[in-house]
């Protein structure tokens, strides 16, 4: 049974419709990825889960039953993308006051505040204010604060922007350890070899819709070429008109190659073999995530906005 | 509902331990005594009494009566002199006088003494001149009264027999017309002052939740009306123990200087202050202050929590939207000066009858006696009206907030804030 399940989620603004009948679900103790450009509805997608918004349109099952964000929002960990916390106010009483808003109780919520601070190293900030943290030591204790009251299931919006790799790290293994232990984590953003690295499931959204669901693995064969990376001290002088394959490309002593329809892997290496040519090495290569979203994206106007980041 | 009790602690807490309140709930009855005592010391101060000359030419001025004036009155000096008038206006500075009168030779005596210049090196006040024209007023008095024959006794008689008038309302024949006029000031003022001050206050806290970026992550645990609501009422008990304080500390002062015992200014002190608390019904004055300033506080402050949440980190955004609602406040100090000349006038009724005037003019009428001046009908609407009005204004501002404190970007116009509280959900 899916811990969330969304049917036909309907949510339109007076200039736009910013979700528009999306439909997905989420097991339980995975860690789903919610991909897509700036403006593609992600966010109010999220605020939707999280009982920010209401649908207009659609249900959202949470743990088999009907979403009631009064009481069900206390077992969901939210971290938005625009977040921040009191400056003012000191660290421990901060963290507390969260969790009580989650409603922990108040001695349950020192207990747990207490463990995660040792386990983040961070027992010594309980008196200090946040505006004495640096903001890698802010984005700790946010993420300490969306997870502390051990939600069923969490939502992070761009949950390593402002850490660095060490600390970014130590959240990774942190969503991990969660995952194993059953929670489901809804993970949001742009960088597409985070999700490659985490996410088992990834949904795509485009101007309101789904553009793609599965899990990574099958995104990548969908989306495959058929392309080759063939490492030969030399290709064969000319290619007959009946090679299986055409050459595209070659890149440090290997050579990009496309099989032609019909033929298989094993078509080429008989091909080369018979050719005399000595194989180093024969890879498949699989589209990136990132050459997908930019592939699906392109074209529309939200996409420029968005930043290509290389692999 | 436990949610909203988390939050309006939190922001109770916060508020009070700020070393701003305590600093401000000590120094707010420190200035605003400073300021009465104050303008009066120094007015005190600045009035001089004179030392004048008196160089007279018609006979009638002589030494004993000018004596027997200064005895009677000590606020100016006069001093008969045979010393010339050009030598006076060459050497005043060297003198001992401040000035000088030089009375001319007079043919009839009744056609009096006009236009007497008072000379002096430097230009005298109204205040300082006017002792030394009564205490020449009084000698002539005596010599007019010595031509015409009339004897002490007779004048006596004619000084003593006046007529003199003080208003009375026969609904009400306790009150004290200049009491519950200083006490509806007072009131009026104090509720002005904490409307402003405490509904900006709103205003800043909500601008901090959404610069800070908390505020959508607060929301993802309680209904943006909670929160808003949880915020108002915070400062809202924050303003109120700031009040009950100044009871306190005005009880205690007062307490004090009874048991210090005997001094005259003291026991009239003392005596004063009963007279108040006998001259008007301190209870209901008491009760319907802290209603009409709660009342006025919600209707106000959840306009400025509004406010708040629809700008951005600007503070000049926030004081253009915000302009209106404050005219609003200044609008009603204004009503409320018109009333307090007539209280029962049409500007004083409606002004204590429409919610948005009602806190500040209705406190400053309800001093001079319920139901004399305030009919119980037009306190129970007005009051009516205010839990009304303030329902609305919550209802009408929570909309707003609910879009507001997640939107960022250009700061929307109060045209697009009224379309926002009216767009369905």
């Amino acid at each position: 049974m899916p811990l969330l399940e969304l049917q036909n989620l309907k949510k339109y603004f007076a200039t736009q419709k910013a979700v528009d009948d999306i439909s997905l679900s989420i097991e339980p103790g995975s860690i789903f990825g919610l991909l897509g450009p700036n403006g593609a509805g992600k966010t109010t997608l999220i605020r939707m889960i999280t009982g920010i918004f209401y649908p207009d349109e659609g249900q959202i099952i949470f743990d088999g039953k009907k979403f009631d964000p009064v009481n069900d929002i206390g077992r969901i960990g939210y971290m938005p993308e625009e977040r921040g916390l009191y400056k003012k106010m000191k660290i421990g009483e901060q963290t507390l006051y969260l969790a009580q808003l989650k409603g922990l109780g108040r001695s349950d919520a020192t207990k747990k505040i207490k463990e995660w601070f040792i386990r983040f190293e961070m027992e010594s900030w309980w008196n200090k204010k946040v505006e004495d943290l640096s903001k890698g030591m802010q984005q700790k204790l946010q993420f300490v604060t969306t997870v502390l009251h051990e939600p069923k299931l969490i939502i992070l919006d761009e949950p390593f922007s402002g850490l660095d790799p060490v600390n970014s790290n130590l959240i990774k293994e942190e969503i991990y350890k969660l995952a194993q232990s059953g929670t489901t984590v809804i993970f949001s953003t742009h960088r597409m070899e985070q999700v490659e690295e985490i996410c088992s499931q990834i949904v795509l959204v485009n101007k309101g819709q789904k553009i793609l669901d599965g899990t990574v693995k099958e995104v990548k064969q969908n989306f495959k070429e058929n392309l080759f990376s063939i490492g030969v001290n030399q290709l064969p002088g000319s290619l007959n008109g009946n090679s299986p394959f055409e050459v595209v490309g070659n890149k440090e002593q290997a050579f990009v190659v496309r099989i032609k329809a019909g033929s298989k892997p094993n078509d080429v290496l008989q091909y080369l073999l018979q050719q005399g040519s000595e194989i180093h090495s024969f890879n498949e290569i699989l589209p990136s995530l990132n050459d997908i979203f930019i592939k699906l994206v392109e074209g529309t106007p939200t996409a420029r906005q968005f930043q290509q980041v290389n692999n | 509902m436990n949610k909203i009790l988390l939050i309006i602690k939190r922001e109770y807490l916060t508020k009070v331990r700020k070393k701003t309140f305590i600093i401000s709930t000590l120094l707010f009855p420190l200035l605003y005594l400073g300021l009465i005592f104050g303008i009066g010391y120094l007015g005190e101060k600045s009035k001089k009494n004179l030392t004048v000359a008196v160089v007279d030419s018609s006979g009638y001025f002589d030494a004993g009566r000018i004596a027997r004036a200064n005895g009677k009155d000590s606020s100016s000096v006069l001093v008969l002199t045979n010393i010339k008038v050009d030598s006076l206006k060459e050497n005043l500075g060297a003198t001992s006088f401040d000035a000088f009168v030089v009375i001319p030779a007079i043919g009839d005596w009744k056609n009096g003494l006009r236009n007497i210049p008072l000379q002096a090196d430097k230009t005298l006040g109204l205040e300082t001149a006017m002792p030394v024209q009564s205490k020449l007023n009084n000698i002539w008095g005596e010599i007019k009264n010595e031509k015409l024959g009339i004897s002490d006794s007779t004048i006596n008689q004619l000084e003593s027999s006046q007529v003199t008038i003080k208003p009375v309302n026969i609904n009400d024949e306790n009150a004290d017309s200049k009491i519950a006029g200083t006490i509806g000031y007072v009131a009026g003022f104090l509720i002005y002052f904490i409307l402003l001050i405490y509904g900006s206050q709103v205003m800043m806290g909500v601008m901090e939740e959404k610069t800070n970026r908390i505020a959508e992550v607060i929301v993802s645990s309680v209904k943006p009306f909670q929160l808003m609501l949880g915020k108002i009422l915070g400062i809202g008990l924050v303003a109120l123990t700031q009040f009950f304080l100044w009871i306190a500390f005005i009880f205690i002062v007062y307490n004090v200087t009874k048991a210090s015992g005997a001094g005259d200014s003291v026991s009239g002190m003392v005596g004063g202050v009963q007279k108040v608390f006998s001259s008007i019904n301190v209870p209901l004055v008491l009760f319907c202050f802290v209603f009409y300033f709660l009342g006025g506080f919600f209707f106000y402050s959840s306009l400025y929590a509004a406010i708040g949440s629809a700008v951005n980190e600007d503070m000049r955004e926030a004081q253009s939207l915000s302009f209106p609602v404050t005219m609003l406040v200044i609008f009603s100090i204004a009503l409320m000066s018109m009333a307090m000349n007539d209280p029962t006038g049409p500007i004083a009724v409606w002004g204590s009858i429409i919610p948005f005037s009602s806190p500040i003019v209705m406190m400053a009428r309800i001093p001079y006696g319920v139901p004399g001046t305030v009919p119980w009908w037009q306190l129970g609407l007005s009051m009516a009206l205010l839990i009304a009005g303030f329902v609305f204004t919550t209802w009408f501002a929570g909309k707003i907030y609910r879009t507001g404190i997640l939107m960022y970007g250009k700061k929307p116009t109060w045209k697009e804030l009224i379309k926002w509280a009216f767009r369905k959900n």
